[in-house]
């Protein structure tokens, strides 16, 4: 028999009138790796913060290795052996790699007060080499580096006081497939090492094959534990959302021809560093999919689409012959962005559902520019309600809402404003699969309206799943273009990407 | 691989390029009375003072915080050190000085957190109240430092004062939690947080440096002035934009590792500047429009987040 290494006992959080975490109560084993999955809302992130006292918890207790919990930071989460790799950025600017990974455990290094900084950097060093990350300077400003390096920065930190219990929450989707297989590799070992993993992740996929037990959270109440072998992926689906979800979520047609008509073409268009004249065009009705390794360039050629980046050259043109060279610009002209970050570059954060929604279509709303707070409501509710957002009301801060709902907000604002041209990066980032198959729908509701699709996607099933064309991006360049196929696969995609 | 653009050389470099190339201009267009030996060394001695300010400044400036009581509690610090310096001597100088500078940053560190106002309205107020107070410390009659207490006046004692400040900066920064929590208070208040800091208790601490630094910079400013006059009115704002200019080029040179000599070297790009115009014999108006338009073109080529970024 499995010894217990946690147990969570009638674990309750309320946030106003949400109920995110309803009398939770469950039992991780020694050794084992536990996925926590549920739908965005679900309450698995806030669990997981309470465990490692980023929130206070609301009702009932944990207790780890026989001894209750009551932590109130990180940092005493840590010493009692709970540590976490948080989704969003985790490191702080303006410290160095070994600042950052030592951050709050300055102890061992501090003698009278006075900090051994070549000593902080030296065992910086030799941690950062021994998980084989050492292409980062622990003596370097942690600005230095890009996103994914950060996050190898976070897993180090986070794993290297060997805690009992590692949380690894919603991480996998910021790293390239490298990075995620250093991942794996270090849940592993904590796993062999008699030691526990509790991981959140929207790819069921993932984990079934990394996880030896699954964990089922719905509307902030625990539903089942099930072992990973027992079950598939759309048994994981209907726990998960209490229905029946087939696993063609994605489009099932083929063979349809793409409109000859051009809504947009992008002629030689390079964005230094980034992206090397790229030329494509897009067509009515037509989604034209992205694909690629992390910094191959996917990401870049939705900004240059949308007047958004800098230094570009070249041209991205619509078919009346109006070019787009900036964001306000290509907003009038019926192209909608969504970004891959979504919390910096497509909600704000703190401001309501209702003005997100109405942000762009604020001058099409006023009346000989006096605004109406009725028909603003009315607008931003009709096309909340539309995408079915999970939210108390449209005057609901956006900061309060999972990442599906999130995502809906953004994708209401830009049906809002009748787009034509949507260049969704990452739409489905985070996204339970309940979401994912709503937003896939509207995608397909979209495009049979006449509407044209550029979708950038790190998920190769997603890219082969929903676009007609497919292209693949390698070093800043176009390196292979694929038509929908039933034959297509998988590999044919890799073989481009790498 | 850390690039030669991301390194310390690469800032040293920039600074040391930009002090070869204002002095160059000021040398070509006025050979005679601008940029011999004696003149730069007289131009750097009058920018340490406000380096010292500088350095103080950037521990709360790294918070993302503002202080506008420094010149205000120059003014007090600078007449209870006079006061005392009549009864005790250098020791009640540099006590005074020191003392009520770390007292009245303590005091306003307090009230910020208890007040939880945002620390620009806390220290306009306070400002209004020490220049008041200073008024009284002064019973209204300029206060002169005794002349067998000038060590700080001129070199090597300002130098040695100055350089003494510099050291425990770059220490604080480098080998205390202190610079390390500052900066990560900066970054995010909620993870630091999470990460164990007392963000209330290293805030109080940032305003208590600031002002231990500014009691230094009371030393050094009555020192060299001799004379110390209480003034009311916001008076005292005038002299919390210079040490602030150093801050900037400190913040700005922070991601070459190097702030402490980004703020040195930028106070004594600032001063070269000015003593620039007085040689070619510019109208103060004119001084000040070039003066801080130079700022701005340099911490804007220096110091510009990427195109694109957001600024605040």
């Amino acid at each position: 028999m499995s010894e217990i290494l946690l147990q969570a006992e009638n674990i309750d959080k309320r946030f106003g009138i949400t109920h995110a975490v309803d009398n939770v109560s469950l039992n991780i084993n020694r050794g084992e790796i536990r996925a926590l999955i549920g739908e965005n809302g679900s309450g698995k992130s806030t669990f997981c913060q309470m465990l490692c006292g980023i929130y206070t918890i609301g009702g009932g207790k944990f207790i780890l290795d026989g001894q209750e919990m009551h932590v109130k930071n990180q940092v005493e989460a840590n010493k009692m052996g709970v540590s976490i790799i948080v989704q969003e950025m985790g490191t702080l600017s303006g410290l160095t790699v070994a600042e950052n990974i030592f951050l709050g455990h300055e102890d061992p290094f501090m003698n009278h007060g006075i900090k051994n900084t070549r000593a902080m950097i030296r065992e910086g060093q030799k941690l950062l080499d021994e998980y084989g990350f050492n292409n980062i300077k622990a003596g370097a400003m942690i600005d230095n580096y890009n996103f994914e390096d950060r996050k190898l920065v976070e897993i180090v930190k986070a794993t290297y006081m060997k805690p009992k219990i590692l949380i690894v929450d919603e991480t996998t989707t910021a790293l390239s497939q490298n990075g995620r297989l250093e991942l794996y590799k270090i849940m592993d070992a904590v796993r062999a090492d008699n030691r526990s993993v509790i991981f959140i992740s929207h790819d069921l996929g993932e984990i079934l094959e990394h996880c030896d037990t699954i964990s089922i959270l719905r509307d902030g109440e625990y539903i089942d534990t099930v072992n990973s072998k027992d079950v598939n992926e759309d048994d994981l689906k209907r726990l998960m959302v209490g229905r029946e979800i087939g696993s063609a979520y994605y489009r099932t047609d083929y063979g349809k021809p793409i409109s000859d008509e051009v809504v947009l073409t992008v002629k030689n268009v390079t964005v230094p560093g980034q992206i090397e004249d790229v030329n494509f065009e897009l067509h009515r009705g037509e989604i034209l999919g992205f694909g690629g390794l992390s910094e191959c360039g996917m990401h870049e050629i939705g900004k240059a689409v949308f007047g958004a980046s800098w230094d570009r050259q070249g041209d991205v043109v619509l078919a009346d012959g109006t070019e787009i060279t900036n964001i306000p610009q290509a907003i009038r002209h019926s192209i909608a962005y969504a970004s891959k970050d979504r919390d910096n570059e497509s909600v704000i954060l703190n401001e309501s559902i209702r003005n997100n929604i109405i942000l762009p279509s604020i001058e099409d709303l006023a009346n000989k520019h006096v605004l109406s707070a009725g028909k603003l409501n009315h607008f931003a509710k009709e096309f909340a309600d539309k995408m079915q957002t999970k939210m108390q009301g449209i005057n609901q801060f956006v900061s309060d809402l999972s990442g599906g709902n999130k995502q809906k907000v953004v994708l209401a604002r830009w049906l809002g404003k009748g787009s034509d041209i949507l260049v969704l990066d990452s739409p489905t980032r985070g996204i339970d699969v309940k979401v994912k198959q709503a937003i896939y729908a509207l995608m397909s509701e979209l495009t049979a309206q006449g509407k044209s699709i550029i979708m950038i996607s790190e998920e190769i099933p997603e890219l082969l799943g929903m676009s007609d064309r497919i292209m693949i991006m390698k070093d800043g360049k176009i390196n292979g273009t694929f038509m929908r196929s039933e034959s297509l696969s998988e590999e044919d995609l890799i073989a481009k990407m790498v | 691989m850390q690039s030669f653009k991301n390194s310390r050389f690469y800032g040293f470099f920039i600074l040391a390029a930009m002090v070869v190339v204002f002095y160059a201009i000021f040398k070509f267009l006025t050979p005679t009375n601008f940029g011999s030996p004696e003149n730069l060394f007289s131009y750097f001695q009058s920018s340490i003072i406000y380096s010292v300010g500088g350095c103080g400044l950037y521990f709360i400036v790294v918070m993302g915080l503002f202080d506008f009581a420094v010149g205000s509690n120059i003014v007090l610090s600078s007449i209870v050190g006079v006061i005392l310096s009549k009864h005790f001597g250098y020791l009640g100088f540099i006590v005074g000085c020191l003392g009520c500078g770390t007292l009245i940053g303590i005091l306003i560190g307090f009230l910020y957190n208890k007040l939880n106002v945002p620390s620009m309205i806390v220290t306009v107020g306070l400002m209004l109240i020490f220049e008041s107070l200073a008024v009284f410390a002064a019973g209204g009659v300029k206060q002169t430092l005794d002349p067998a207490l000038r060590f700080f006046s001129g070199a090597p004692g300002n130098i040695i004062l100055a350089f003494c400040a510099f050291a425990l900066m770059w220490f604080i920064l480098n080998y205390t939690k202190i610079g390390t929590y500052c900066n990560a208070i900066g970054s995010n208040e909620f993870t630091a947080k999470n990460m164990g800091i007392d963000v209330k208790k290293y805030k109080l601490i940032g305003f208590a440096l600031l002002h231990f630094f500014v009691g230094i910079m009371a030393i050094l400013t009555v020192s060299y002035g001799t004379t110390m006059t209480a003034l009311t009115g916001m008076s005292t704002m005038s002299r919390n934009f210079q040490p602030l200019m150093g801050t900037f080029f400190g913040v700005a040179f922070r991601k070459y590792g190097t702030p402490i000599s980004a703020i040195v070297i930028g106070e004594f790009i600032i001063a070269i500047i000015f003593n620039g115009f007085v040689a070619l014999g510019a109208p103060t108006t004119v001084q000040n429009i070039v003066t801080g338009a130079a700022l701005l073109v340099i911490v804007t080529l220096t110091a510009r987040g990427k195109r694109g970024s957001v600024v605040k």
